[in-house]
């Protein structure tokens, strides 16, 4: 097909048609419509816009729509919302009007938008007082169908930059009409203080609609200027504010150009500066406290010292009233009262404002209330044939309000007005009637007054009288059973009869006495024959009243005294006296029970009690009886002949213990007891039935620091209880002599002891024990004096011999020997040595230059004993003249007297009784020991010493010493001051211990006379003395 | 006081009703004229002196109090918030050789003034601190002191000048302000008010002690 030539040509042609065609066609699209758009604002019509491509110049356009057609030199056209979709034709045409091209277009419903109107605010409103915007707009709801969904957004500005603030959102329903919507929105801080502006669009949300939906543009802004645009605005924003506490505030200081905030103050304390423009500045206070009554201040400074201020009330809205109560005293005004619980802290205006509304009524009132008061009051009137009210209490403040509500049937509510005006009145003996007057309308109640009722000796009494109740009215009531000539008081106060509620307050008080009234019965008598028997004492009692006369002795009546009259005690029983009787058969009128009331010096007051011939007892009462009295009673018993006395009877109401103790005396004493005695006390003074008496002693002088004897401790406490009361006296036996003793004395009761009365006695001496305590040791005495003088006389020679021999020979004296045969034992001895018996105290010192050591020598002293030569010729052969060495005593070791002598090196022993006690030397010691021996006399000197020194000498005895005359060749400071059988003397074991007193050594000298015996001594000194026997024999 | 009671009622009701900043002209006696009798007590000038003293030994005290009493930072800057210098206050321009009806006179308006002024701070406080019983027994007794001490003014005036009618101005009235603005023209004014008492106690003791 392809190789034929036409058919080639014919192909050629076509396509060079087809191509001739189209691109006639795309010059033809230079002027197309295109980009239709159709919107619709109100679902019934909608606007269709369109581009045209071409910039060529086009004349108008075409624009066909079902059957319809127009043209237009604009690309927009408004047409009928199509009900699904509607093809359009757009034909553009030349200048000329040659149509360039025509478009046709196929809308579909789906490709319509829908976008509200832009709404539009009708207005912008600002209470600056309270920070609020009130937004005004029509919702444009008539030109859509009925209750479409609408939503608004409001969007809010502020400062002159437009700084978002928020955007809210409101939403409506469309109602097919035009409705205009208001909205408020409260700022967080005063529109004064800077600019605020505010714009809204909407959304309608139809749902059968299947085309696009969107939000309207927005709206143009309105705006609120703030004081800072105003060119004279300033000032300090929020003025006098009331917020609640914990609330956030903002305060703005507006000024003029120009200046400079510098600070600003929230009460004390500065707040960081937010800028809100050139002339505006703000703080935020956050959780703001309660302030002061005043407000707290914001103060804002400026420069160029400008300053304002503002102030902020912070407080608590109203608490709902508590104890909301109403009531009426009159039914003409209800009185409701309440407590307002927490303080709101806001005083004067913005105080907490009350109203009272009254719901079934619908009336309300406006109450006054003092807000420095706890309890608030309002009063509301009582409306005519209403009994029921719904009261409802709104309460306000700036902050909030609340309310309370009470339904009250006014009925039973009723607290009357206080009776007023009240009078007695009455010519009667035992009534009187009493007026008041009550200022309140109560005809549709009943009143319940209460009467009280009181005179000078009887209990108040109540009377209470319900009455019906009137209009402002004076109430009567009329009290009976009064007693004659008495003077009473009365008051008044009512309630409602019905609904008690409460008590009126009592009316005042008023007096009445009534009218005197003739006895009721005759007087009550009882009479007594005076004790001379010549006249009658007649005593009656009218109304307890006793009265007395006393008349001539007549027959009035007899009374019958039996011979044997016995007297009872009576039994105290609560504030009365119990006394029993036997019944007597013929006592056929009755019992008297008389007794007489005695008042100090007066004569006694007689009083009685009758009682029936079937009683057998009785309790007497009488205001007159007084505790620890005792009272006699009489019961006489009646019969047709007199009365007779039956028996007395004596009581008290109550026992007391005795006001005192008996007076007592120490009748007698002796070495081991003591009699006392003591008196009877008076009646008066016992104040109850002596049952007995209490001695108590011990041993006690009569000082006022000891404890007293009845105090409770005292364990040489001996007390003896005396039951007889016939008994006076009492001898108190087995006590020690020559002893005080503190005798109490004490009389009881059934109700107690006494007060002790005390005496305090001293025991006599045992003399015969004295006696033989002091003979017996006189007679011993005596008796050893006389043994030992019979002892002395006999054993003289001997005594001479030993102690004194005439011619005292060294070696054959026996009196020298003893020593050896008491340390040594029967060894013989020819010359005086003196043996190792040497006192205990000795140090012995091996070099002559170093000072003596001092120690305990006892144990050598007993080395000292040792060292004796055995063999005494050993001594004697070496030595007719026995120097003794003894060594330097140290004045501390004092147990050895005659060692503390200080003694020579070279010291001459004189052999005598003296020497005796002189110091031992040691005979190892003897060759180093400068002797020098002298004979003849001794002076009673102290003898130089040159070898040894006395170290523990003191520089005192060193100096005595050296001064000259006599000086006792014993070391005064030795003499020992202990007894002989002290343990410092027998433990030095001294022969030469003194008995405790110094004395001279010479007179020491025995001079006893010679004895027969040749062998003694025979004594220079006759003198003899029991001191120096005990002296020269101390182991004897 | 000084004066009877007919001379007092009706210059005190004019000043209580005077609360506007006006100067006005305070008729001392009920007519055009003075009293002829009963006007003026034998120790009127010996009380006046008295009443002078009396507020001025009391003044400090009710400032310091009134101050403390319309809370921070009324007392620590009382110097710039109570600068009287912004408010009216009565030209009290008198010394001791002043004349002494020219002294009267000026002591007159200022009384005038101050019992007006201290009307007006008893009602702000009675408002703002109902609860400060102190502080307004302290302006009640100062307010009755200087209504008594302008009888007793109005008397020597009268009796010695035989002036009954004196021109005075009684300030701004602080009603209808915020609280803020009562409690500084308050300040204000009883800052003044010390500062002129006092000077007016200097003046006055000359003139009014017995010759």
């Amino acid at each position: 097909m392809w190789t034929n030539p036409n058919l080639r040509c014919l192909l050629a042609l076509a396509i060079l048609c087809l191509t001739s065609f189209v691109h006639s066609r795309e010059i033809g699209s230079q002027g197309d419509p295109q980009n239709l758009k159709c919107v619709t604002h109100n679902l019934r019509k909608m606007v269709c816009t369109w581009d045209i491509s071409s910039k060529r110049r086009h004349g108008q356009t075409e624009f066909c729509y079902t059957t319809e057609c127009f043209k237009t030199k604009e690309k927009r056209v408004e047409i009928p919302v199509p009900e699904s979709s509607t093809t359009v034709k757009i034909t553009t045409y030349s200048i000329s009007g040659t149509a360039f091209t025509t478009r046709r277009f196929e809308i579909h419903k789906k490709d319509i938008s829908f976008v509200p109107l832009t709404p539009r605010i009708l207005s912008l409103t600002p209470d600056f007082s309270t920070f609020t915007l009130t937004l005004k707009w029509s919702d444009n709801g008539s030109a859509f169908p009925y209750g479409l969904d609408a939503s608004w957004e409001i969007e809010i500005l502020r400062k002159e930059t437009m700084e978002d603030v928020t955007r809210e959102s409101y939403n409506s329903k469309l109602t097919h009409e035009d409705i205009i919507h208001s909205w408020n929105w409260k700022s967080d801080m005063p529109l004064e203080c800077t600019s605020h502006y505010v714009r809204i669009r909407h959304y309608i949300n139809i749902t059968q609609f299947d085309g696009h939906k969107d939000w309207s543009d927005w709206s143009p802004v309105e705006v609120v200027p703030g004081k800072d645009t105003e060119p004279s605005g300033s000032g300090l924003f929020p003025q006098d504010t009331v917020v609640a506490v914990g609330s956030n505030v903002t305060f703005c200081c507006v000024h003029e150009e120009g200046r400079q905030v510098q600070r600003m103050s929230y009460g004390a304390k500065d707040y960081p500066l937010i800028r809100l423009s050139s002339r505006s500045s703000a703080i935020r206070v956050l959780n703001a406290n309660a302030s002061d009554a005043s407000g707290t201040n914001i103060v804002c400074r400026m420069s160029e010292n400008g300053m304002d201020g503002t102030v902020l009330f912070v407080g608590y809205g109203p608490d709902v009233p508590e104890d909301l109560s109403c009531e009426t005293s009159n039914f003409v005004i209800i009185k409701c009262t309440w407590k307002p619980g927490r303080a709101s802290g806001l005083y004067g205006v913005r105080g907490t404002k009350y109203s009272l509304i009254e719901s079934i009524s619908g009336k309300n009132v406006s109450c006054e209330v003092n807000e420095m008061k706890k309890e608030r009051i309002c009063g509301f009137p009582v409306l005519a044939d209403q009994k029921t009210y719904s009261f409802v209490l709104g309460v306000s403040n700036p902050i909030g309000q609340t309310e309370a509500s009470l339904l009250v049937d006014l009925n039973q509510r009723v607290n009357p007005e206080t009776p007023e005006k009240l009078t007695v009145s009455g010519n009667s003996s035992t009534s009187v009637r009493l007026h008041w007057f009550i200022n309140g309308s109560f005809a549709e109640i009943r009143l319940l007054c209460q009467i009280e009722i009181s005179s000078g000796h009887s209990e108040q009494k109540l009377h209470n009288v319900s009455m019906p109740g009137g209009k402002f009215s004076t109430y009567t009531a009329q009290l009976n059973a009064l007693h004659p000539y008495t003077k009473y008081r009365f008051r008044v106060r009512c309630s409602a009869a019905d609904h008690f509620w409460r008590w009126s307050d009592w009316s005042g008080t008023e007096e009445h006495t009534t009218l005197e009234a003739p006895p009721a019965r005759g007087p009550d008598i009882w009479r007594e024959r005076s004790p001379s028997g010549k006249s009658l004492r007649i005593f009656w009692k009218v109304d307890r009243k006793l009265k007395m006369s006393v008349w001539s002795l007549m027959d009035f009546f007899v009374v019958f005294v039996a011979d044997n009259v016995k007297t009872d005690r009576a039994v105290a029983m609560g504030n009365g006296i119990y006394i029993s009787w036997n019944s007597y058969p013929n006592m056929t009128c009755g019992y008297i029970v008389k007794w007489c009331h005695s008042s100090g010096s007066e004569p006694c007051s007689v009083d009685w009690q009758k009682f029936p011939s079937n009683t057998t007892d009785a309790v007497i009462k009488s205001a007159l009886f007084r505790p620890g009295v005792r009272y006699n009673f009489s019961l006489y018993g009646c019969k047709s002949s007199g009365y007779q006395l039956l028996k007395n009877i004596t009581g008290y109401t109550k026992e007391l213990p005795p006001k005192r103790a008996p007076n007592f005396t120490v009748e007698e004493t002796s070495s081991d007891s003591i009699l006392v005695k003591w008196e009877d006390m008076p009646i008066e003074d016992c104040q109850g039935f002596l049952e007995g008496y209490r001695l108590s002693f011990a041993k006690g002088e009569k000082d006022a620091l000891k404890p007293r004897l009845l105090e409770s401790g005292n364990p040489e406490l001996k007390v003896k209880n005396i039951t007889d009361l016939t008994k006076k006296s009492l001898k108190i036996l087995d006590l020690q002599g020559k002893t005080s003793y503190q005798l109490d004395l004490q009389a009881y009761t059934a109700g107690g002891l006494s007060p002790p009365n005390s005496l305090y006695v001293v025991t006599k001496e045992d003399s015969v024990g004295l006696i033989i305590a002091i003979l017996i040791p006189v007679a011993v005495v005596v008796l050893l004096g006389v043994v030992a003088s019979i002892f002395c006389y006999r054993k003289r020679e001997w005594i001479k011999e030993t102690f004194y021999p005439e011619i005292p020979n060294p070696e054959n004296s026996k009196a020298l020997q003893f020593q050896k045969n008491i340390c040594e034992g029967n060894k013989s001895l020819k010359t005086l040595e003196m043996n190792p018996c040497t006192p205990n105290s000795v140090e012995v010192v091996e070099t002559q230059s170093a000072a003596p050591k001092i120690e305990d020598t006892e144990m050598m002293s007993s080395k000292t004993d040792t060292i004796v030569p055995e063999d005494g010729s050993d001594s004697e052969t070496e030595n007719h003249v026995v120097v003794s060495y003894c060594p330097p005593i140290i004045e501390e070791e004092i147990s050895n007297p005659p060692m503390d002598e200080p003694v020579g090196l070279s010291q001459v022993v004189y052999i005598d009784i003296q020497s005796m006690y002189q110091p031992q030397i040691k005979p190892e010691e003897e060759s180093e020991i400068d002797l020098v021996t002298t004979a003849g006399y001794k002076p009673q000197m102290q003898l130089p010493v040159s070898a040894l020194k006395i170290e523990s000498r003191s520089p005192a005895e060193e100096e005595s010493d050296k001064t000259a005359g006599y000086r006792p060749q014993a070391n005064t400071n030795a003499w020992n001051m202990d007894t002989p059988d002290s343990p410092g003397s027998v433990e030095s074991n001294n022969e030469n211990a003194s008995f405790g007193s110094p004395c001279s050594i010479n007179s020491r000298q025995f001079l006893l006379p010679p004895k027969d015996d040749e062998d003694s001594p025979k004594p220079s000194n006759t003198g003899w003395s029991f001191t120096h026997f005990f002296q020269n024999k101390p182991n004897d | 006081i000084g004066l009877s009671p007919p001379g007092v009622v009706p210059f005190v009701a004019l000043l209580l009703l005077q609360r506007r900043p006006v100067a006005g002209r305070a008729l001392l006696g009920t007519g055009s004229a003075c009293p002829t009798n009963g006007l003026c007590r034998a120790n009127v000038q010996e009380q006046t002196r008295r009443q002078v003293a009396l507020l001025n030994a009391t003044a400090q005290d009710l400032f310091s109090l009134y101050l403390k009493c319309q809370g921070e930072p009324f007392s620590s800057e009382s110097d710039r918030l109570c600068s009287p210098s912004g408010i009216f206050f009565p030209p009290f321009h008198v010394n001791r050789t002043t004349e002494r009806k020219e002294v009267m006179v000026a002591m007159y308006k200022l009384f005038a003034f101050l019992n007006a002024s201290l009307g007006n701070i008893t009602r702000d406080q009675e408002e703002l601190n109902p609860t400060a019983k102190e502080l307004l027994d302290r302006l009640h007794n100062t307010t009755k002191t200087t209504r008594g001490l302008i009888s007793n003014l109005t008397c020597l005036l009268c009796k010695h000048y035989n002036i009954f009618q004196v021109d005075v101005s009684y300030g701004e009235s602080s009603k209808g302000k915020s609280a803020f603005k009562k409690k500084q023209q308050g300040c204000q004014v009883l800052r003044k008010y010390v500062q002129v008492i006092a000077q007016a106690a200097r003046v006055l003791l000359p003139h009014l002690s017995p010759a």
